[in-house]
C-alpha cells in the first residue's frame, strides 16, 4: 500500500469516527435524565448546576459521583459475568480426569478468571459502593476530585481489553492468552527470556501485564481520591466519631492500595523489562524470591483491599435488618485499622515452602497470627448484633448472614494455612483455594449481593424481584458450600491446584465440585435476569424508606437523599397504582404486631 | 486533653488492638527466648524487624485513631452511623456528656430487645 493510500484511508477513518460521535451526541433515548432530584444539584456557592447532556454523552462525560458509581457497577458486573463463564468452562473441564477443552485453553481461562475477579470485578464492584454512597453518606457534595474520578474509571475498560487480548487475538491467529496464574511467578512468566520459552502465552502475557498496570493506576487514582474526599469534604456533623463503618473501611482500603498498588506496577514494569528489554531483575540469583516477595507484598494486601469495604457494607446492612446498632462499633472501627497494618507484615506467608531461612518465616506467622484477631472481632460483633435482635430475613440479610456463615469458614481455614508445619502439609493444593474461595466468593460476593439488593431501590428507584432474590441466595449458598467444602476435602486428599487433569481417586470430589459450580451458575442466572427487569420493570419505590428502617431508628442518611429526590421529582412515566410491596418492608396483619412490640426508640437514645 | 481522650471507656475500646499487639509481643519475647535455628545477624535482625516494625506501626495507628476518635467523640455530638445529618436523628450522647462514651452503643439495646421476641 502506498503512503497516499494510507493517508486517505486515515482520513477515512477519521471522517467515520467523527460521524460515529456526531451520531452518538443527537441519541436522545438511551435514559433520559433530569438533573432535579439528583443529589448534589446546589453547590456551596448557591450555583445550580446545568441539566446533563442527554444520551451516551452523559455517561461518556459525566462526572458525578452517582453516575461513575453506576458505571464502576456495570463494569464489574460485566466483569463478574465475564470471569464467571470462565470458571464455569474450567469446572465443566474439570468432570473429568482428562481436559476436555486442553491444557493451554484451560491455562488460560484459569489466569484470566483470577485477575478478572480480583482486579477488574473486586476493586470495581467496591468503587461502585464506595463512589455511589460514601458523598451521600458524609454529607459532600461530590468527590473531592470528580474530573480524576471521571479518569480512574475510563482507564479501566482498556485495561480489560488488554487483560483478555488473549482471547480476541488467538481466534486471529495473533497469540494467545497468558497461562501464568494470576500470580505470574517467574521463570514461568519470564518467558522466552528465561526458562519456560514462552510457552505460557507470548504477547499475551505482556498485554496481561500492561493491562494490570493500567488497572493498579486506575485503582491508585481512585484511592487518592478517596483519601482526599473521607478527609476533606465531610459534612459538619460527620466527625471522625461519627464516620460511618464503610467509609472507614473504604479509607482503610484506600491507604492499602496507596502503598501496596504502586509496587506491584514497579514490579510490572520489571517483568515486562525482563521479557522484553534484555533486563535480568528476575533471572538472576533469588530473582524467583524477589519476584514473590514483590508480588506478595502487593498481594496480601489486595485480599484486604477486597474484604475490607466488604466487611464494611455487612457491617453497615446487617444491623438494618436486625434492628439495632452495629454492637461495638469502635470495636470494628479499630480492628478495621489493625488489619490495614498488619496487613503488611504477613505477606510471606504465601512464601512458606520456598524454601526462605526458618527465622523469617517465624516472624511472618506470628503475624499471621496476630491480624486474624481483628477478623475474628469482627465476626463476633456482627453475631452479637444479631443476638436478640429483630431479625428480618429480606435478600440482602440473608446474603449478609451468609457472608459471616462463610466468612468463619474461610477465616478458620486459614488460620490453619498460617500455621507453617500445616502450611507446609497443605501448600499448593485445592485446600488454598477451597480457603480463598470461601472468602472471595464466599464473603466477598456475598457482601457485594447484599450492597446491591440493599441499595437497588436507593439506586433504581424500583424494588427486585424478593422471591427471585431468595431463590439466589439460596442457590449461591449451597453451591458455594458444596463447591468449596468439596475443594477443602481434594485439598485434604492432596490434590494439587491449578492442574487441568487430575489422578481417577479425585473424580468424585471433583465432580461434586462441578455440581456446585452448577448450582451457583443457575443463581447468577436468575440473579442477572432479576437485576435487568427489575431495573426496567421492576415496582416504583414510592417511599423513602423502603426497608421499614425507621421504625426501628436505624435508618440512615443516604435514604433521606433518596427521599428528597422523590419528592423533587419532576414526572414519572405513569407510575403503578398498586402500593409496592417491599422484601420484608412490608406492612401486613403479622408484621404490624411486631412492629408494635419492637420499641421504636431501641436504638435512638 | 490526653488523659481527658485516653479514659477508661476509650481504653476498653482498644483491647481489640491489644490483643493482636500483646500476639506480637508473645512472639517477640518468644523468639528470643527459644531460638531452634541459632541467632543469625541477618535472618535474626529481619525476624525481629518485622515483628518489631508490624508493632510499632500498629501501637502509633491505634494512638493516632484513638485521639481522633475518642477526641471528636469529647468535642462534637455522636450519632449512631449513617445518622449524623439525618432529619429527627437522636444522637447517641451529646458533646458534653463524657461519660459512658463508648458503651452506649453497646449496651443500649439489651434491655429492650427482648420486647420484640
Amino acid at each position: 500500500m502506498d503512503i497516499s493510500a494510507q493517508i486517505s484511508l486515515t482520513v477515512l477513518m477519521g471522517v467515520f469516527l467523527v460521524a460515529v460521535a456526531t451520531w452518538l451526541t443527537r441519541v436522545e433515548n438511551w435514559r433520559s435524565y433530569s438533573p432535579v432530584g439528583g443529589g448534589a444539584i446546589v453547590d456551596r456557592s448557591g450555583y445550580v448546576e446545568e441539566e446533563k447532556p442527554a444520551g451516551i454523552i452523559r455517561w461518556l462525560t459525566t462526572v458525578d459521583h452517582k453516575d461513575i458509581g453506576i458505571l464502576y457497577g456495570l463494569y464489574g458486573i460485566t466483569a463478574f459475568v465475564v470471569g464467571g463463564l470462565m470458571v464455569t468452562a474450567m469446572r465443566i473441564d474439570l468432570v473429568t480426569s482428562e481436559s476436555l477443552l486442553g491444557t493451554a485453553t484451560y491455562n488460560g481461562l484459569l489466569t484470566s478468571h483470577g485477575i478478572t475477579m480480583l482486579f477488574l470485578f473486586g476493586t470495581p464492584i467496591i468503587a461502585a459502593f464506595a463512589n455511589y454512597l460514601i458523598p451521600l453518606i458524609i454529607g459532600a457534595d461530590d468527590m473531592a476530585f470528580p474530573r480524576i474520578n471521571a479518569i480512574a474509571f475510563w482507564l479501566l475498560p482498556p485495561a480489560a481489553l488488554l487483560i483478555w487480548a488473549g482471547f480476541f487475538a488467538k481466534p486471529l491467529g495473533l497469540f494467545g492468552p497468558a497461562q501464568t496464574a494470576w500470580t505470574m511467578y517467574t521463570p514461568l512468566s519470564t518467558g522466552a527470556a528465561g526458562g519456560s520459552a514462552d510457552m505460557v502465552g507470548g504477547a499475551g502475557v505482556d498485554m496481561m501485564l500492561l493491562g494490570l498496570h493500567l488497572s493498579g493506576v486506575a485503582t491508585t487514582i481512585g484511592a487518592i481520591n478517596f483519601i482526599a474526599t473521607i478527609f476533606t469534604q465531610r459534612g459538619e456533623k460527620v466527625t471522625w466519631a461519627n464516620l460511618d463503618i464503610f467509609s472507614w473501611t473504604v479509607l482503610t482500603q484506600s491507604g492499602l492500595i496507596l502503598f501496596a498498588f504502586p509496587l506491584l506496577g514497579s514490579a510490572l514494569v520489571m517483568l515486562l523489562a525482563d521479557r522484553n528489554f534484555g533486563t535480568t531483575f528476575f533471572l538472576s540469583d533469588g530473582g524467583n524470591m524477589l519476584w514473590q516477595h514483590l508480588f506478595w507484598f502487593f498481594g496480601h494486601p489486595e485480599v484486604y483491599v477486597l474484604v475490607l469495604p466488604m466487611m464494611g457494607i455487612v457491617s453497615y446492612v446487617l444491623p438494618r435488618f436486625a434492628g439495632r446498632q452495629l454492637f461495638g462499633f469502635k470495636f470494628v472501627v479499630y480492628s478495621t485499622l489493625a488489619i490495614g497494618v498488619l496487613s503488611f507484615g504477613v505477606w510471606a506467608h504465601h512464601m512458606f515452602a520456598t524454601g526462605m531461612d526458618p527465622r523469617l518465616r517465624t516472624s511472618f506467622m506470628a503475624v499471621s497470627m496476630a491480624i486474624a484477631i481483628p477478623s475474628a472481632v469482627k465476626t463476633f460483633n456482627w453475631i452479637t448484633t444479631l443476638w436478640n435482635g429483630r431479625i428480618r430475613l429480606t435478600t440482602p440479610m440473608l446474603f449478609c448472614i451468609g457472608f459471616v456463615s462463610n466468612f468463619i469458614i474461610g477465616g478458620v481455614t486459614g488460620v490453619f494455612l498460617a500455621s507453617i508445619p500445616v502450611d507446609l502439609v497443605l501448600h499448593d493444593t485445592y485446600y488454598v483455594v477451597g480457603h480463598f474461595h470461601y472468602v472471595v466468593m464466599g464473603a466477598i460476593a456475598f457482601a457485594g449481593f447484599a450492597g446491591i439488593y440493599y441499595w437497588f431501590p436507593l439506586v433504581t428507584g424500583r424494588m427486585y424481584q424478593a422471591s427471585l432474590g431468595k431463590a439466589h441466595f439460596w442457590l449461591t449458598m449451597i453451591g458455594t458450600n458444596i463447591t468449596f467444602f468439596a475443594m477443602i476435602l481434594l485439598g485434604y486428599g492432596g490434590m494439587p491446584r491449578r492442574y487441568a487433569t487430575y489422578l481417577p481417586q479425585f473424580a468424585s470430589l471433583h465432580q461434586l465440585a462441578t455440581l456446585g459450580a452448577l448450582i451457583i451458575f443457575v443463581g447468577q442466572l436468575i440473579w442477572f435476569w432479576n437485576m435487568v427487569s427489575s431495573w426496567f420493570e421492576g415496582k416504583r419505590v414510592e417511599s423513602a424508606d423502603p426497608w421499614n428502617l425507621a421504625d426501628d431508628g436505624v435508618n440512615t442518611i443516604e435514604w433521606q437523599w433518596f427521599g428528597t429526590k422523590l419528592d423533587t421529582q419532576l414526572a414519572t412515566d405513569g407510575g403503578e397504582a398498586d402500593e409496592v410491596a417491599t422484601d420484608g418492608g412490608q406492612v401486613d396483619a403479622d408484621d404490624a404486631s411486631a412492629d408494635a412490640d419492637a420499641d421504636p426508640e431501641t436504638n435512638t437514645e | 486533653m490526653e488523659a481527658k481522650i485516653f479514659d477508661r471507656e476509650t481504653i476498653l475500646d482498644l483491647v481489640v488492638n491489644f490483643i493482636p499487639l500483646g500476639i506480637i509481643l508473645f512472639f517477640i519475647g518468644a523468639f528470643a527466648v527459644f531460638a531452634p535455628w541459632g541467632f543469625e545477624p541477618m535472618a535474626s535482625g529481619l525476624m525481629f524487624a518485622i515483628m518489631v516494625v508490624m508493632f510499632l506501626a500498629l501501637a502509633v495507628l491505634t494512638y493516632l485513631s484513638a485521639k481522633a476518635i475518642a477526641g471528636d467523640e469529647k468535642r462534637a455530638t455522636v450519632y449512631a452511623q449513617g445518622q449524623a445529618g439525618l432529619e429527627g436523628a437522636e444522637p447517641i450522647h451529646g458533646h458534653d456528656d463524657a461519660a459512658d462514651t463508648s458503651a452506649a452503643t453497646d449496651a443500649e439495646v439489651d434491655d429492650t430487645e427482648s420486647t420484640s421476641e
